[in-house]
């Protein structure tokens, strides 16, 4: 049985995480899942938005994709990236418990003759794939068993920060020591490395901006990273792809290291491990540093 | 400068930590904070910044508006949310270090100004506003000509082949930047929002 959510895609989708995008449409098919996207969505103004527009102006992005995502029904909103769902799964919970901040974003929407009542749930697609689809059920689909692969499976933040663990989450894993993707991993049939440090920070956008405020960061992943004979870096975070993979070579040119390591998504994997396309399905020819072991599937 | 909040007239003047209490997203449960440094010691870019959360929380009790809003802290916060997942008291710390962001950018004040954070936040703003989604190379590069034509050169060329390699990997976007069919809408919608803001004294 098909089972209908409704699917924000984000910025990124377009741009640094085409990739993203691509292998995650590819793998929902065979899980039995239809994504519907949001009609007409826009940004949710990630970790800057509030800053230059406000708290009641930055939530009114998301109220706007609210809205619109409950005008086409009543389906669950799943998201792949780390900072829209943070966004409008903070906002969906805000407007459930302040009536005055549900009236305010209401007056702001109704401008235009929309309204949203709060009355959708926010998920992170990782944690829909976790409760919903189960590992079984990932399972049943590999028919290349990503045999030998050492993955180090690198959460991120913001996917299990702040609302891990939490009731509105699902009870979705820990903030701390998130066993998730380690999970994705083992399902493909490749090998998890325990690799501890899942949940530190990449210096998100303060990477981009500021490299000299974050790179040092990246690299304290990437040498543990490296010392455990990692093949890839498995993430399911935008940024966090992004932000390892790119600065690599500048990395090297800082700190006398000689980091190429291949930094994909968790759905290129499973995509992969699915017997789908490695280029056309997985998207594994948009990661700067290509993964031959993948590729060779 | 654009007060919003009230200014001590001495030390020791409660009333910039009421208005924090009051009108920051998440300020109340800052009287709750217990001084412990939880969250400063999980901030992984805490060493960078002048005072960590816990300092700058007492010195917003202690009334010491120019110094909280001219520190660089509220510009280093990563988001990452170590903080507020370990806070023993529960305060949204990285909710608040936004929020507080806002207030010094509406006050007026040099660092809002010069702050690489702050000028990033103005170039992602205005993408989100006009087109209603990121062009994450328009973004970019709006904030490297922030500095100055000279700088933004510099940054371009320091970052090219980034830039190459995503061009490469078809993950920058050329041409147009992609834009929502609703911007009119949009756009009301966070005309209204502004709007509501100045009406409760948070700015515009």
């Amino acid at each position: 049985m098909t089972r209908t959510l409704t699917y924000y895609p984000g910025c990124s989708s377009q741009a640094s995480a085409v990739h993203l995008d691509k292998s995650l449409r590819a793998i929902m098919g065979p899980l039995g899942v239809a994504l519907r996207d949001i009609d007409d969505w826009n940004c949710c103004g990630a970790s800057v938005g509030h800053i230059e527009g406000g708290h009641l102006a930055n939530s009114a992005l998301s109220a706007r994709n609210l809205a619109n995502a409950k005008s086409a029904g009543p389906e669950d909103v799943v998201t792949p990236c780390a900072a829209c769902y943070l966004n409008t799964h903070y906002v969906n919970e805000s407007i459930r418990g302040s009536e005055q901040l549900k009236g305010e974003l209401n007056e702001a929407l109704g401008v235009v003759g929309k309204s949203y009542d709060g009355s959708l749930h926010v998920r992170h697609i990782c944690e829909m794939l976790v409760t919903d689809i189960g590992m079984d059920a990932v399972k049943a689909q590999v028919k290349k068993p990503l045999t030998g692969l050492k993955v180090a499976g690198y959460v991120g933040c913001q996917t299990v920060r702040p609302f891990a663990n939490t009731e509105r989450a699902n009870k979705f894993d820990s903030y701390d020591d998130p066993t998730f993707l380690d999970d994705f991993t083992k399902a493909c049939g490749a090998e998890a490395l325990d690799f501890k440090m899942r949940t530190h920070c990449c210096g998100g956008s303060v990477s981009v901006m500021s490299p000299d405020k974050g790179l040092h960061l990246i690299k304290e992943l990437l040498d543990e990273v490296q010392k455990l004979g990692a093949d890839v870096i498995s993430t399911p975070c935008p940024l966090c792809q992004t932000n390892v993979e790119m600065y690599q070579p500048e990395i090297n040119k800082r700190f006398g290291t000689n980091f190429n390591i291949p930094v994909v998504f968790y759905s290129q994997l499973m995509a992969v491990a699915f017997g789908l396309d490695p280029v056309k399905d997985a998207g594994l020819d948009q990661n700067i540093i290509k993964s031959d072991k993948l590729l060779s599937k | 400068m654009n007060a919003i909040s009230p200014t001590p007239k001495r030390a020791y003047d409660l009333n910039f930590a009421r208005y924090v209490y009051e009108n920051i997203d998440g300020g109340e449960r800052l009287r709750m904070c217990m001084q412990c440094g939880a969250c400063s010691g999980s901030c992984p870019i805490g060493q960078q910044m002048d005072h960590g959360p816990r300092k700058l929380f007492m010195m917003i009790r202690a009334g010491m508006k120019e110094a909280v809003l001219t520190s660089n802290t509220i510009w280093n916060c990563v988001s990452c949310y170590n903080c507020v997942v370990r806070c023993p008291r529960k305060v949204p710390i990285t909710y608040i270090l936004h929020d507080l962001a806002y207030l010094a950018v509406q006050e007026g004040y040099e660092p809002a100004k010069k702050a690489d954070n702050a000028r990033f936040a103005k170039a992602f703003w205005w993408s989100a506003a006009k087109y209603g989604r990121t062009d994450e190379r328009l973004v970019t590069g709006i904030y490297y000509f922030s500095f100055g034509i000279g700088e933004g050169m510099k940054r371009g060329m320091a970052n090219q082949k980034i830039a190459m390699n995503m061009i490469k990997t078809k993950r920058m976007h050329l041409g147009m930047p992609h834009a929502i069919k609703a911007k009119d809408e949009l756009q009301k919608i966070l005309a209204k929002a502004t709007e509501i803001q100045a009406r409760h004294g948070k700015g515009a």
